[in-house]
């Protein structure tokens, strides 16, 4: 018993020296190949990912003024605290909010209702999509450009408005319509976008359904709420969370169309992170305003998701 | 019976909505089309009019007389010229490194069995979770302290690699067969030959989407311009373009000149590969 498996193991251990030597030079070499491919990735992970999100968690708990020269100060939560009783933050979070709210069902039910009827069979379906899908390919710093034109006092909004009867109004410096007048152009410069991602969707879905649903006598709006909504439900979910992530985070629009104007009613959670960081360059407190937005984002999308997962919407 | 009932119906379908119906969703789709063009053929229709006259009313969109005098200006005095050059210059860079690091990565991910690689397949998807805006203060604090503020580098660096190239191209390499890299290991290739010469001439298809939402999102680019350049030496094209007051009070023929510009090139890019654009970039956004 002993003698076998001594025998055993010296076998095994002549194995291990033939093999494994030869082995051993093989894994070294190709351990070396996949640290060389992995490397730009680990680099900048570690450098423009990991760092930085590590600094700014430590940032968001000091006092940091760079331009003056001294290290961060250490002040514990006093940056969280101070965000709770910041006007001007709760009031740009309230429009941001309020964007966010107004914006994304019109956008959705727009984009939804586009994609089924481009779902028939229809001529000029090209045209139809490389039109509405124009807005998402260009910049929103050329968009919001021509929109401030077309909002201009004398521009063509209100001349198309003046043929109507209506008077005259400088929308980007109206209390009350400088925030509508840009998230109506938001809805215009992405629905093309979500159509379509719908019509992807739509087309997933089986024919034979729908004309199961038809042989059942459901009249169309019912086969549309009982057969097509519920198998776009997937669809429905990721647009509804990557337009929230997307309009949470609006800033260039603000920047180039009103600056925050007219008394703050335009500024959003990240114009305001923008001006504290990089006008008054008070960077600790941008920085923990920074990660208060992550989890606000964080928490909306997991919210959605979990609501338009629940099988009681439309079960 | 049921048969026949159901290829009444798909019949039924496939002629669709009757005439009305019909004429009533084309005039809806028509409306909706004229009103995403609208914009656009305002700014050019602006922005080859004299100075100071405008369109304001629907019927004044035609202009009388042409010309290209607003383009020279902004294009020549205004310095447009450098800031389209800049943004070429950091668009290719920031291209060729993605495509060739991107698939690196993904071809170690796809190929190699290593300890952790769950791990650092996890890391890239929790990164692009994260918003940018949490990382800029840090970034633009490090491209100070490296020396590179205001330089196109800075502009460049934070994008070489990106986990949604990463991702994209795992993906399709690992819809490939590995007998295609064994064949080639067993003739002596290497992995960067296997990657070059084997899997990424059959990868076309996932490297065009990454090519396009690479190529766009470098091109549209504001954020990172705006707080890690200062100069107009430095500045690309978006960040001039949202910067740019004109040259005369309420100057909007200039402006619409140059916006024209830094959306021309990508406009009449889309009108010729839309399809593929527009496959790319859904199907890029479903992949994530």
């Amino acid at each position: 018993m002993k003698e076998r498996s001594r025998a055993l193991g010296l076998g095994a251990l002549i194995q291990e020296r033939l093999w494994g030597r030869e082995l051993f030079g093989w894994r070294q070499r190709d351990a070396a190949s996949t640290a060389v491919l992995l490397s730009p990735w680990v680099i900048s992970f570690l450098v423009f990912s990991l760092y930085p999100i590590l600094y700014s968690l430590y940032l968001s708990f000091t006092q940091y003024n760079p331009l003056t020269g001294q290290p961060p100060q250490w002040v514990g939560l006093a940056n969280y605290a101070r965000l709770l009783g910041d006007r001007r933050f709760l009031q740009a979070l309230q429009n941001t909010l309020f964007f966010v709210v107004g914006t994304i069902p019109v956008t959705t039910t727009i984009a939804l209702i586009l994609a089924v009827i481009l779902n028939q069979q229809l001529r000029l379906r090209a045209f139809f999509r490389a039109s509405y899908f124009l807005p998402s390919v260009t910049s929103m710093i050329v968009i919001s450009t021509i929109f401030v034109y077309i909002y201009a006092p004398y521009g063509p909004l209100n001349g198309l408005l003046a043929l109507l009867g209506v008077e005259r109004t400088n929308w980007l410096l109206s209390t009350r319509w400088a925030l509508p007048a840009i998230m109506a152009m938001d809805i215009w410069a992405s629905f093309g976008y979500y159509t379509i991602l719908f019509l992807a969707g739509l087309q997933n879905i089986p024919e034979e359904l729908h004309e199961a649903a038809e042989v059942d006598g459901a009249s169309p709006l019912g086969r549309f709420f009982r057969v097509t909504l519920p198998l776009l439900r997937p669809t429905l979910v990721f647009v509804l969370v990557i337009n929230t992530i997307r309009s949470f985070q609006i800033f260039s629009e603000i920047f180039v169309m009103t600056q925050g104007r007219p008394l703050g009613r335009t500024t959003t959670v990240v114009y305001y992170l923008y001006t504290m960081g990089f006008q008054r360059f008070d960077m600790g407190y941008a920085s923990a305003l920074a990660y208060v937005l992550f989890f606000i984002i964080l928490l909306f999308s997991l919210i959605q998701y979990r609501l338009i997962q629940g099988e009681d919407v439309w079960g | 019976m049921r048969t026949m009932v159901t290829t009444e119906a798909a019949r039924r379908r496939r002629r669709g909505p009757g005439l009305l119906g019909r004429s009533l969703l084309y005039l809806v789709l028509l409306l909706v089309a004229a009103s995403t063009l609208f914009p656009f053929l305002l700014m050019l229709s602006t922005s080859v009019r004299t100075g100071g006259a405008l369109v304001n009313q629907l019927d004044d969109l035609i202009p009388e007389r042409i010309t290209f005098q607003n383009y020279r200006d902004v294009w020549v005095a205004d310095r447009f010229d450098r800031y389209f050059a800049n943004s070429v210059l950091v668009t290719v860079v920031v291209l060729a490194a993605n495509l060739l690091f991107d698939s690196m990565v993904a071809y170690a991910l796809s190929r190699k069995a290593f300890r952790g690689a769950g791990l650092v397949l996890g890391l890239i998807l929790a990164r692009m979770m994260i918003p940018v805006h949490v990382l800029m203060i840090p970034i633009y604090i490090l491209i100070q302290r490296l020396g590179l503020y205001d330089t196109l580098t800075a502009l460049m660096l934070p994008s070489l690699v990106e986990g949604f190239g990463i991702f994209l191209l795992k993906q399709y390499f690992d819809g490939l067969p590995r007998a295609l890299d064994e064949a080639a290991r067993v003739d002596g290739a290497g992995d960067f030959q296997i990657l070059f010469r084997i899997l990424l001439p059959l990868a076309r298809p996932a490297l065009a989407v990454v090519l396009i939402n690479t190529a766009l999102s470098s091109w549209n680019e504001f954020l990172m311009p705006l707080i890690l350049t200062s100069s107009a030496q430095t500045r690309t094209l978006t960040l001039g373009l949202a910067l740019y007051q004109g040259r005369f009070g309420v100057d909007y023929v200039h402006q619409m000149a140059a916006a024209a510009i830094s959306a021309l090139p990508i406009v009449i890019l889309f009108l010729i590969f839309q399809r593929q654009i527009i496959a790319g970039l859904t199907r890029g956004a479903v992949k994530q």
